[in-house]
């Protein structure tokens, strides 16, 4: 079948065909660490598209999406530890306290430029993780278990109720996958609008879109809501997830600037770039922890880091590039005209264009 | 084709870098230090005549997952180190020692089987505990798991255990929650912070009895995080019904530049005795304000951690002279029990220190999850988890400062407990209990102009 992978088809073919394997993937897996990493490959994707949602599109960079995460962990769970309040309900509740959390402090945020923007939300992410480090309503330092929804014979189980999975975790990774989809739906949709124009036009010059008649500041605002709420949703989940958090786990810089890190390595302001660059990362994190750590020689951190910085210094625009610089160099070889040679290429030509 | 924007390029990079730094340093350290555990019996074991007997190629595989990298990854190599000693003391005919399975090979119930210790890094990360500990119960095969030293990744990592159905044995991590959640399968070897902070009160009320000390009152100091916060509130509880007052508590940030204004706030408590609770650069920073703001309550006994690292009283000197602090374990218990000195032998020739605290709870830990496979003559986790319940060891089954290890309804050591030492002549000695004093505590601390 000769489809262009490029043309409005050809990518919806993959990702039909790439949702139907996610759909199939536990079936193959069973269970063990590969359904872990699964989860948190669909995590960190999430997460990445919703800071590229602001990060890649509108080009402002954050480094405190933590602050985001940890309040969607921190609203459903409260919600759940004191109220008995289904983190169903709570996820939604997380995400509308952080999009109007994220929309009051980043109103002044938008007035920084540049690298003070990106230090503001550092230090914004910081100030919440003292905060409630120190907060005995939310438990302060020693942070929320979750119990356990324990059947008859005591035995934890499942509740979906309650968004927990204890016999097996294969519903988990549904639940993951559901927002994962909701997350690149939502950045489809974003990217695809008057609103995904505007972004770009605000990253592109600030100054000229706002002489075109961009009202930048509300549409930046429009974009960390989003952004924020989206990361929001999968900080309830990964509360659920672990059945435990503190503001340490939900809230530390480290994950931040790993939130960040997914999408940029991946491809920043492209759909598809922070779904290749969890891909890539998380497994990479994951594997390399699990057959070297033991040793506690940290050789493992030392291939992880050594492999980003690899990766940063031969794609600086990302893996999603990697695609782009095969193509340039056959353009290159290829004597121009000669686009039909044996029915491959043409990976690049028009939208909808067939063979 | 994308432009290429060149903040990208520096995000990157800066990124790139950041990642693997902040992985390695960061991490803090947030379980406590404290506590220890046990060994068995040397008792044979009957096993029922319907009992699964040999596992599967003669090995039994045990997880354990421990900080070895990020901030607390000296400490988790160490007790790494004092985990294969124990393995190999089982393992291995060392009949020498006398401690429970060191004579004869493997464990005898289970046809002399060797036992495998599976490491995993935690980072000292609540959610990479539970990933590891995932992975060891469903790709590594292991019958129980062991660990984590930080609290946060016990919490994490003894759910996993939870939900797989596997026992989950604890060593080191003090906050008192772990237990009192009534998890099935989670045991703890180690006392926790209320029992230390009684260990606290004790020691006070003996000096108050045999040395006529008049304690009356008492100011906490502590820092902000989990253990801090954990151990002031045990302290604060435990007070009232010791007939101590609290003066009043002050809180400070971990690694403060400076601690002045909390000196002030303490001088002006002017409480008889001074319970911090620091690591060990803000202890260190406590004393030496203390002494430049000339305050000196009648005694200072603190809550292990920075008062009870060797750096303290180096970095010191005679200004650490007097000050007592609550442990785990103090080297000189090798004079009170010799077993516990042969093991620091074995344990210097392999890891070139002496044993200490978390590495001594975490080999007694060890040695208790052994001996309760052994007897429960199957790795049945059932099995090995009633076996747990019905572990009863006595003082001379462990190295530990202890009476001995049998389980309470949370399945946490009653018979557990800290000890006291005291910086004197330059080096921690044991003041308390008196079963393991090697010397008399010396009360009240000496002006900070009196000491040489």
């Amino acid at each position: 079948m000769n489809v262009d992978l490029r043309s409005r088809t050809g990518r919806w073919l993959v990702a039909a065909v790439a949702l139907v394997a996610l759909v199939l993937f536990p079936l193959f897996v069973g269970g063990g660490s590969w359904l872990n990493t699964a989860v948190l490959v669909l995590l960190y994707a999430g997460l990445a598209q919703a800071w590229n949602i602001l990060g890649g599109f509108a080009g402002q960079v954050s480094l405190g999406n933590a602050a985001f995460f940890g309040i969607g962990a921190y609203t459903s769970t409260v919600l759940l530890d004191r109220w008995n309040v289904s983190p169903w309900l709570g996820m939604p509740v997380g995400a509308i306290v952080a999009a109007a959390f994220a929309v009051a402090v980043f109103f002044p945020f938008f007035r920084l430029g540049g690298h003070y923007f990106a230090i503001a939300t550092i230090a914004l992410a910081e100030i919440l993780l003292i905060l409630f480090t120190n907060w005995a309503f939310v438990r302060g330092a020693r942070g929320i278990t979750i119990p356990f929804v324990r059947g008859p014979d005591r035995r934890p189980t499942d509740s979906w109720a309650f968004l927990q999975f204890n016999e097996s975790r294969v519903p988990y990774y549904y639940v993951v996958l559901g927002l994962a989809v909701l997350a690149v739906a939502t950045a489809v949709v974003v990217e695809r609008s008057k609103l995904g124009y505007y972004l770009r036009a605000i990253k592109n010059d600030q100054q000229a879109a706002r002489s075109l008649g961009v009202p930048v500041l509300r549409y930046k605002l429009i974009a960390v809501a989003i952004s924020a709420a989206v990361t929001a949703a999968f900080g309830t989940f990964y509360a659920q997830y672990l059945l435990f958090i503190d503001p340490e786990t939900t809230m530390r810089l480290e994950l931040s600037v790993l939130i960040a890190l997914v999408a940029i390595l991946g491809g920043v302001g492209t759909v598809v770039g922070p779904l290749l660059g969890a891909l890539v990362l998380i497994p990479l994190s994951e594997v390399t922890r699990s057959q070297l750590a033991g040793s506690g020689n940290t050789l493992d951190l030392v291939l992880y880091g050594g492999l980003i910085m690899l990766i940063a210094a031969f794609q600086p625009n990302g893996l999603v590039a990697i695609g782009d610089r095969f193509r340039r160099r056959r353009e290159a070889v290829r004597p121009a005209g000669d686009e039909t040679e044996r029915g491959e290429a043409p990976l690049v030509g028009a939208p909808g264009t067939r063979n | 084709m994308r432009r290429h924007h060149p903040w990208s390029w520096n995000a990157l990079a800066v990124v790139g870098l950041l990642v693997p730094m902040l992985t390695m340093s960061a991490g803090v350290a947030r379980g406590a230090v404290q506590g220890a555990t046990p060994a068995a019996s040397p008792a044979v074991v009957e096993c029922p005549p319907d009992a699964a007997g040999a596992p599967e190629g003669g090995v039994v595989r045990i997880g354990v997952i421990l900080p070895l990298s990020g901030t607390a990854a000296s400490v988790g190599n160490d007790e790494r180190a004092a985990l294969e000693l124990a393995v190999e003391l089982v393992n291995q005919d060392r009949s020498e020692v006398s401690l429970p399975l060191a004579a004869g090979v493997g464990l005898p119930t289970l046809g002399n089987a060797q036992v495998e210790l599976v490491f995993a890094d935690s980072q000292g990360q609540a959610e990479v505990g539970q990933s590891e500990a995932t992975r060891l119960i469903e790709d590594e095969g292991v019958v129980a798991l062991f660990g984590a030293y930080n609290s946060a990744v016990t919490r994490t990592a003894s759910t996993a255990a939870e939900r797989a159905g596997i026992p989950f044995l604890n060593a080191e991590s003090s906050s008192p929650d772990l237990t009192e959640q009534g998890y099935y399968w989670f045991f703890r070897t180690s006392p926790h912070d209320g029992t230390f902070s009684e260990g606290i009160y004790d020691f006070i009320e003996s000096l108050n009895t045999d040395q006529s000390a008049g304690l009356e009152t008492v100011s906490l100091l502590y820092e902000d995080t989990d253990f801090g916060v954990n151990s002031a509130a045990a302290l604060t509880a435990q007070a009232g019904e010791r007939g101590l007052t609290v003066a009043g508590e002050v809180r400070h940030a971990t690694g403060s530049s400076s601690l002045t204004a909390e000196v002030q706030a303490l001088q002006q408590q002017a409480a008889d005795v001074l319970i911090p609770s620091s690591y060990t650069t803000d202890a260190i920073l406590t004393i030496q304000t203390a002494r430049q703001l000339g305050y000196l309550p009648k005694m200072i006994v603190a809550q292990d951690a920075g008062y009870a690292d060797p750096a303290f009283v180096e970095a010191l000197g005679a200004d650490a002279e007097g000050i007592a602090t609550r442990s785990a374990f103090s080297p000189d218990i090798f004079e009170v029990k010799p077993v516990a000195g042969q093991v620091n032998e074995l344990y210097r020739a392999a890891a070139g220190k002496d044993l200490y605290d978390v590495p001594a709870r975490g080999m007694t830990g060890m040695l208790v999850l052994l001996d309760a496979i052994n007897r429960a003559c199957s790795t049945d986790p059932e099995a090995i988890r009633q076996a747990l319940v019905d572990t009863d060891l006595g003082e001379a089954d462990t190295i530990m400062p202890w009476t001995g290890v049998t389980f309470d309804d949370n399945q946490q050591n009653e018979l557990g407990r800290g000890i006291i030492v005291q910086v004197q002549g330059g080096q921690y000695r044991t003041v308390f209990p008196a079963e393991f004093a090697v010397v008399e505590p010396v009360v009240p601390l000496a002006p900070w102009d009196q000491r040489s």
